[in-house]
């Protein structure tokens, strides 16, 4: 019975290894994929804040704006060019739920900067050719569900980007756009997203993560299309046209701010460049 | 968002949707089958060691017939997905490598080895990506047998079989030894494994009982430590 136990042993010890192996990989892509998500969350931030600096400036700062945004996401995509090696083959999937979180971010960052500089949404083909090394091989094939998470999250930062921009110059024209074209995504995407909640119902943590994403754009279009109808409504009273419309407020704007005192600017300006304040919705 | 890129996303969902009716119905298969096993597999309870040969030898070829399953699942996983749908048939695996596990054990009094689970159900090395078998779920079929030996040391002595108990302690004490090697982290192995020492002291009580009344002859090879 002594020769069982020794063969019971060794068996045990080669499980040991690739047990430890297994769960110090798994440590590591979820290490990886925070720090890709921080990076894509202050891209995120970075195309906010320069779309309403540079916007004051100048008639067409997109490009501007999106050249730095892809910059930074460039060294997102270099993370994950690092984790090739470790989700090759079969391992991809059996550490999704480590990367997923990270990725669905980079998306998000990767289809907001591509609005603002297209005016369309991202396509699945582009994600993945991001994703992928100079000669166009895929680190990792990018799941369909992952880019559908991400680009629920894209639609709430439009709302944002609609919304804080609805009082600069071209900035009404610019929240219809943006409300039009949301209202579209969502439409789309129900559709997909139903297939892929009928698909996930083993996994209720996906289904879960799926219909609020989805709530969430609703909510976010609502806001959207509020805004645009107390632009309506109010823009009726005056019939001016929209560029004229668009100065009026720019030189009062420029009156009142030359008589408020810079103290308070000053404060106004450093909340709104922290890269650490809490992603509201 | 293009239409068109809709259309074809869908498209890819659909089929998605598709192959997952596909495994589900050989995962029904395949809990068919486990579930006659154990059902049959309970019979060792109540059936005297003289016997258990021919309850094994009807259970085996109910193993095997596991194979064509796992051929079927290799032909229908796409290469490289094999963790991608593996949730779907992970129970039924587990009881499948329960059973080949106790069957080995009644029949040798041996741990079965991750290899011959792999040959017994079909599972072949050259499937890998697609359908294959992860140590995580023969650890898990291996703590099922140690819970199913520690209520069968119970029933053995009331057959009458005051051997069993002892053979038993032996063998699940190696495989918690094994066991103990491993560095698990908080999830269900872990809580199972937890559990194993309810097992063996129920298995020692047996014992104990049993080496008190001199109902069986002290374990050969000495004293196990």
């Amino acid at each position: 019975m002594g020769t069982h136990r020794e063969s019971v042993v060794g068996a045990f010890e080669e499980f040991r290894q690739e047990i430890d192996e297994h769960h110090d990989r798994r440590e590591r892509l979820i290490k990886i994929s925070r720090d890709a998500t921080n990076l894509s969350k202050k891209v995120i931030f970075l195309l906010h804040r320069t779309m309403i600096e540079e916007s004051n400036n100048d008639s067409n700062p997109s490009l501007r704006v999106v050249r730095r945004g892809r910059e930074k996401l460039r060294e997102v995509q270099a993370l994950y060019a690092q984790i090739r090696l470790e989700v090759q083959a079969e391992r991809f999937w059996l550490y999704h739920r480590a990367v997923s979180p990270g990725l669905q971010e980079y998306i998000e960052a990767l289809g907001f900067a591509h609005y603002l500089e297209h005016g369309t949404m991202v396509s699945y083909e582009q994600v993945q050719l991001s994703l992928s090394d100079e000669n166009g091989i895929p680190y990792f094939t990018l799941p369909k569900e992952d880019y559908l998470l991400g680009l629920s999250d894209v639609t709430g930062e439009l709302m944002r980007f609609a919304i804080s921009g609805i009082a600069q110059k071209g900035g009404r024209a610019r929240a219809r756009e943006v409300c039009a074209f949301v209202r579209q995504c969502k439409a789309g995407k129900s559709v997909s997203l139903t297939i892929v909640c009928k698909d996930f119902e083993r996994f209720t943590p996906y289904v879960k993560e799926l219909s609020k994403k989805q709530a969430v754009t609703s909510q976010s279009l609502e806001k959207i299309e509020d805004a645009v109808y107390a632009i309506v409504v109010r823009g009726s009273e005056y019939d001016i046209p929209p560029d004229m419309l668009d100065d009026l407020i720019a030189q009062s704007i420029s009156t009142f701010s030359s008589t408020t005192n810079a103290k308070s600017r000053l404060g106004q300006r450093d909340v709104r460049s922290g890269d650490d304040y809490d992603d509201e919705i | 968002m293009d239409s068109c890129d809709v259309e074809r996303l869908n498209e890819l969902l659909e089929q998605d949707v598709e192959l997952r009716e596909k495994i589900k119905d050989q995962v029904t298969d395949l809990d068919k089958k486990t579930r006659n096993m154990v059902g049959v597999l309970n019979k060792i309870h109540s059936t005297s060691p003289e016997s258990i040969p021919g309850l094994i030898d009807s259970v085996r070829p109910m193993l095997h017939s596991c194979q064509t399953t796992s051929a079927a699942m290799a032909a229908l996983i796409p290469p490289s997905q094999f963790w991608r749908w593996k949730e779907m048939w992970t129970n039924s695996l587990r009881t499948a490598i329960f059973s080949a596990a106790l069957v080995e054990f009644l029949a040798t009094g041996k741990l079965i080895s991750l290899p011959e689970v792999c040959q017994i159900l079909g599972i072949k090395d050259e499937w890998k990506g697609r359908f294959a078998l992860p140590v995580e779920d023969y650890l898990h079929g291996l703590i099922s047998l140690v819970n199913e030996l520690s209520r069968l040391a119970v029933n053995a002595v009331t057959l009458g079989n005051f051997e069993a108990p002892i053979q038993i302690s032996i063998f699940v004490k190696d495989l918690f030894a094994g066991f103990s090697m491993l560095n698990l982290k908080n999830d269900t192995l872990r809580r199972r494994f937890d559990s194993l020492k309810y097992d063996l002291k129920k298995i020692e009580e047996v014992v104990y009982d049993v080496s008190l009344r001199k109902l069986a002859p002290p374990p050969q090879g000495g004293r196990q430590i």
